[in-house]
């Protein structure tokens, strides 16, 4: 096209842009390498059995809420059926472990591609419907996942749970549960490498737009489709991952905890409170939540779920864009006050 | 390219959108699609983009039946369209908005960064055809309505359509705008590009289009030159009911 309709001149702000995203990408590698490296050395300074044990709940939420984050911070859509892959990973590696006698190892292993390729064909199922529609179907995820475990009584030993074998064999409590630290803290460097990766890939681009406007998405020749599922399935295999490794963790699944909704809220919760469109909001959500309920669970045992509640109701009022968002607004408010965006558009006059 | 629908048919609930419509667009020429609101012309977009399905008939472009495939698929072959009311995908920059058009393909061209030097530079040459690209780090959300209109623009022809299909162009903008957005739609058109737009902005019409259809009740009524159509009678009746 011939430029003589635009006299403006050549403005560098495009590239700009672009080499402080680049940068900060390049720092998120960085700064996920420095908190894996914080949260494997914890219990080096934690030595409290029970500290260990919340905080291996809490690395635990950080990899699943980072999970839930690939499909809710990218396209926009809120799932709360993540439970139902977190219980089908765990049930999936203590059948495998208990039936086949292989190493628990293997059975870790063999959950993760299993939980790939049922993530991939729920999504298909579900991904077909938007917005509340979307969130319904997820919520009968949950459910089915309940039911099913209970009712495949000669696998999943029906209501009565599930024993399954320890990843590790260290004989005291203290000592597994550091193990179990590192084990999710690497585990939690891996997801949040993928969410930084695709953040900057083309395939994440497209799933913004997903988020934004699926139809003028699909106008524009992205193949939302296929995009959302590849998400959905890649956050279900983690969640699904994290599932068996809790089960080999605690060595006993409880149909009835591991598929609550309950446990899907939480992941919402957490990527809302930190904020779904950063790297960081999730880990930070899941960072504040779960010692706090842990708190409360243990001083105010009958208020903790009012205190979720509340929480919730918080973020949703006061936060709606989660922490990082208005701590950044915050910062850029205080850094430039001159003009907005608005103004020097306005003043432009185009 | 060559548009032709051929009896297409619509009905939402009882309303009749498209009734039989059958309509062949001038390839290389800038097309406009008239008629009252309510007459089928939005639906006609969304039928031949894919958005809807339609109940009966065929479209076909460049020779080929598109009826029924995906709308991301249909985007590839060449129709670019902008929205009725205009849409931005807010909570991403304007560079950005126009990086999400570029043309992908394949898991590796999907895993490698989406802000690479050649395409960061295309998307800045057609930021700067529309003149926004001083605005390139801004949030979509935070232009203007008639910037959003030059953006929807600019990402369109990223994916460098052979057919252009604007619904409303000139809707809600101011006339400098108006002017800024026809000059566009003719270099658009001098570059080889099929243009199809919806507008009610009758000066717009007459002074930019080569063959305007009318459509009115779902079907065409009548179809040619903008003189001979100002003064067709069917139309007349039609847009004022004498």
């Amino acid at each position: 096209m011939p430029s003589a309709i635009d006299a403006s001149p050549r403005s560098q702000t495009g590239q700009s842009g672009v080499v402080a995203q680049r940068r900060r990408q390049a720092w998120n590698y960085v700064a996920v390498l420095a908190l894996v490296a914080v949260l494997a050395a914890g219990p080096v300074v934690v030595t409290n059995s029970y500290y260990r044990y919340a905080g291996v709940l809490m690395v635990m939420y950080m990899v699943m809420a980072t999970s839930w984050n690939l499909v809710g911070g990218f396209t926009g859509y809120v799932s709360l059926g993540h439970a139902a892959f977190f219980g089908f990973g765990a049930y999936c590696t203590g059948i495998i472990a208990n039936e086949s006698r292989t190493s628990v190892i293997l059975a870790l292993l063999a959950t993760v591609g299993i939980c790939a390729v049922v993530g991939a064909v729920i999504g298909i199922v579900a991904l077909r419907v938007r917005g509340s529609s979307f969130v319904i179907v997820t919520i009968a995820l949950v459910y089915m996942g309940s039911l099913l475990a209970q009712g495949l009584r000669s696998l999943t030993g029906g209501s009565g749970g599930l024993d399954v074998a320890g990843l590790y064999s260290f004989s005291g409590r203290a000592a597994r549960h550091a193990a179990y630290i590192v084990t999710f803290a690497v585990l939690l460097g891996v997801v949040m490498w993928l969410w930084n990766f695709i953040d900057g890939t083309k395939f994440g681009m497209g799933l913004k737009a997903v988020r934004e406007d699926e139809d003028r998405a699909q106008s524009l020749g992205v193949n939302t489709t296929a995009f959302k599922v590849v998400a959905f399935a890649l956050s279900a295999t983690f969640v699904g991952s994290a599932g068996g490794i809790y089960a080999t963790w605690t060595g006993f699944i409880d149909p009835i905890f591991v598929f609550s909704v309950q446990i899907s809220a939480q992941l919402v919760l957490m990527s809302l409170l930190g904020g779904t469109r950063s790297l960081w909001g999730p880990v930070l959500g899941a960072a504040i939540i779960v010692p706090s309920s842990e708190f409360f669970l243990v001083n105010l045992p009958e208020y903790h779920l009012v205190t979720m509640g509340v929480m919730l109701g918080a973020v949703v009022l006061l936060m709606p864009n989660g922490i990082i968002a208005t701590l950044r607004r915050l910062w850029v408010r205080r850094r430039a006050p001159a003009a907005s965006i608005r103004e020097v558009a306005g003043a432009v006059g185009a | 390219m060559s548009l032709a629908v051929r009896g297409l048919t619509k009905q939402f609930g009882g309303v009749v959108a498209l009734d039989d419509a059958t309509v062949d667009f001038v390839p290389g020429a800038i097309n406009g699609l008239i008629g009252p609101n309510g007459s089928g012309k939005t639906t006609l977009f969304n039928i031949v983009t894919g958005l809807i399905p339609t109940d009966a008939g065929e479209v076909t472009f460049a020779g080929r039946p598109i009826t029924g495939m995906a709308p991301y698929r249909i985007a590839r072959a060449g129709i670019g369209r902008t929205f009725q009311v205009v849409r931005a995908f807010d909570r991403m920059t304007v560079l950005e908005n126009v990086l999400v058009a570029e043309r992908r393909s394949g898991l590796r061209e999907l895993i490698r960064s989406a802000i690479r030097g050649s395409e960061v530079d295309r998307a800045m040459d057609w930021l700067r055809q529309v003149g926004l690209d001083h605005l390139a780090d801004a949030d979509a959300a935070d232009i203007s309505y008639g910037q959003k209109k030059l953006l929807e623009l600019a990402a369109i022809l990223m994916t460098d359509p052979s057919l252009v299909m604007l619904d409303e162009p000139a809707g809600g903008v101011n006339p400098v705008m108006i002017e800024r957005i026809s000059d566009l739609i003719r270099v658009a058109n001098a570059n080889g590009r099929t243009i199809v737009i919806v507008e009610h902005n009758m000066e717009m019409v007459m002074s930019l289009c080569d063959h305007v259809v009318v459509f009115d009740r779902g079907r065409p009524i009548a179809s040619g030159a903008p003189d001979t159509i100002q003064s067709d009678e069917r139309v007349l009746e039609a847009y004022l009911g004498v």
